[in-house]
């Protein structure tokens, strides 16, 4: 039997816990999260910290398993990672050993592509991240949001039919990181990839999304689901917009409560 | 933004270099040896005490350099003392990094292998070395054995702590476009050991020039440590000499080859090892 759907993604009663030694029972993550995500959409999951968000999108991915539920990218299940996902982990994760456009084929290379292929088809990827010029530059000889930069056109290069993004400019500086949120919009104009992109920042979240995704404390659910009816393209200005602040307080005001309850149940658990 | 990165050229020739500054400081301990054993000899104390059965100028170990190397002796205790550093380094590496690569992946091999490791590793190979000649008597295969021991412990560890250490996020990333575990050993793992293994080996060569001393004192046929040995026994102080300087600068030189082979290999772990020691400065 096939699905037949209109969503990219269909995430169906995903359950996940964890074992603890610190605690007696398993630690439920989250029960019964289902959503859908359209082609081209640009989704994004915030909530309280350490409600389990990259989690969720490491299960996505399939480089962690679940305990029930299912995950539909295409109409077909997810079992396993590979490059019909892209995943743009948050710190630097390039490979140190590597020039800049050896760690873009790295997706490639794993494939069997040559490498001479590879890197001519590289090319095209690091001018759409706007690296011209740095191909042959090792890691440790770019800034932060360079690196990030490489990590998006190594996620892009094998056509991925979803990009799945884990707080990628948590560790850029607030000017830095808002050049990125400009130039993710412009890519993902360009390449009309479906992206879930988690972040703890929920102005970056409203920016940058069709959707925002709230999920609420431990055990996480899903709170709501903010849409964002903000007209594309957006300039940076526009997060001083009057819409775009009431959008940003109601997320906040979501979150808050959240928040709250969390710091409640980790005063009991003893954790602060 | 992009840091240039500045090459130092091959060779500078300035007095105020830290190369000539060596140089210079190796020099002037030699003149002041020679001044001091010319000193003695005015005083005739050297005949009194008999100092020259002890003590050398550096120009007589130049002379017995010389003698050694016209007899032929000097050739072939240098060959054997090579050829054991030689099999028992590489013996250490070959055994030392597939079983320190092995410990650190196969959980239960570390259990059973780690109280050997440590046991033997415990042990003053010194202790050892003797028992060791006993077991197989004279020649080159014991005393490869007495390096074996000293070099591998070094390379093991740092291999299994190499691989210990592998970054976990790199790991993922390739098990993130579907690699395989063959894939993530090569692209990964391997790659990001290397500057951990390559310290390991220095260590080693260390140890290893250690163990062909001790290995040749319990009893070779030839060698610098026998060499050593003989002409302290006979009270010539010269040939000892030699053979401390040989032995030094043989130290000295597979130090920097290790060196070497870890910035060909690596080169980018001094830039990150550079950033690191940049970075506790600052804080």
């Amino acid at each position: 039997m096939t699905i037949v759907s209109a969503s990219k993604l269909v995430v169906q009663n995903l359950r996940k816990s964890f074992h603890s030694q610190r605690s007696v029972g398993p630690i439920q993550v989250f029960d019964d999260i289902s959503f859908e995500v359209h082609p081209s959409e640009f989704i994004s999951l915030v909530g309280p910290s350490g409600c389990g968000k990259t989690t969720f999108l490491r299960i996505l991915d399939g480089l962690i398993p679940r305990d029930g539920g299912t995950i539909l990218l295409d109409g077909a299940a997810v079992i396993k990672p590979g490059p019909d996902k892209g995943f743009v982990f948050q710190d630097s994760s390039l490979l140190l050993w590597r020039t800049v456009i050896d760690n873009v084929i790295l997706g490639l290379e794993l494939q069997g592509v040559s490498k001479r292929e590879a890197r001519l088809k590289a090319e095209q990827y690091i001018a759409l991240v706007g690296l011209r010029g740095f191909e042959q530059h090792y890691p440790h000889e770019l800034s932060g949001g360079m690196q990030q930069r490489v990590n998006l056109a190594r996620a892009l290069i094998v056509d991925p039919q979803i990009l799945l993004m884990d707080e990628p400019f948590a560790s850029l500086d607030a000017q830095t990181r808002e050049i990125m949120q400009a130039e993710l919009l412009k890519m993902w104009r360009q390449t009309q990839k479906t992206v879930i992109f988690v972040t703890h920042q929920i102005e970056e979240a409203i920016y940058l999304s069709d959707r925002v995704v709230v999920f609420s404390a431990r055990p996480a659910k899903i709170r709501e689901i903010v849409n964002v009816n903000l007209a594309r393209p957006r300039a940076l200005a526009i997060k001083r917009s009057r819409e775009f602040l009431d959008l940003a307080d109601r997320v906040w005001s979501l979150i808050e409560d959240e928040v709250l309850k969390s710091m409640g149940r980790e005063k009991e658990e003893g954790i602060l | 933004m992009i840091t240039a990165v500045k090459k130092a050229p091959l060779l500078r020739l300035s007095w105020r270099s830290p190369q000539a500054s060596g140089a210079l400081s190796v020099l002037a301990g030699i003149a002041l040896w020679q001044l001091v054993y010319d000193g003695l000899a005015r005083t005739g104390y050297l005949q009194v005490y008999a100092i020259d059965h002890f003590f050398v100028s550096p120009w007589q170990v130049v002379e017995s350099f010389a003698e050694l190397y016209r007899s032929g002796e000097l050739v072939r205790n240098c060959y054997f003392s090579f050829l054991e550093f030689l099999y028992g380094f590489l013996l250490s590496v070959v055994v030392g990094v597939p079983v320190g690569f092995l410990m650190a992946t196969q959980e239960k091999l570390n259990n059973f292998l780690d109280p050997w490791v440590s046991c033997i590793y415990a042990t003053p190979r010194v202790a050892l070395a003797p028992i060791v000649v006993v077991w197989f008597g004279l020649g080159i295969f014991p005393t490869s054995l007495v390096v074996f021991l000293g070099a591998v412990f070094p390379i093991l560890l740092n291999t299994y702590t190499g691989i210990k250490s592998v970054r976990r996020n790199l790991i993922d990333v390739v098990r993130a476009f579907g690699g395989s575990r063959r894939q993530i050993f090569l692209k990964v793992m391997i790659p990001d050991a290397t500057p951990a293994i390559i310290a390991g080996m220095r260590l080693g060569v260390g140890r290893a020039v250690i163990g062909v001393v001790v290995g040749e004192l319990f009893g070779a046929e030839a060698g610098l440590g026998s060499m050593v040995y003989l002409y302290s026994q006979r009270f010539q102080p010269g040939p000892v000499f030699v053979g401390i300087v040989i032995l030094v600068v043989f130290g000295i030189l597979t130090f920097v080859a290790v060196e070497k082979l870890q910035r060909w290999l690596s080169p980018w772990y001094a830039y990150q090892l550079q950033r690191k020691v940049q970075g506790m400065e600052m804080e």
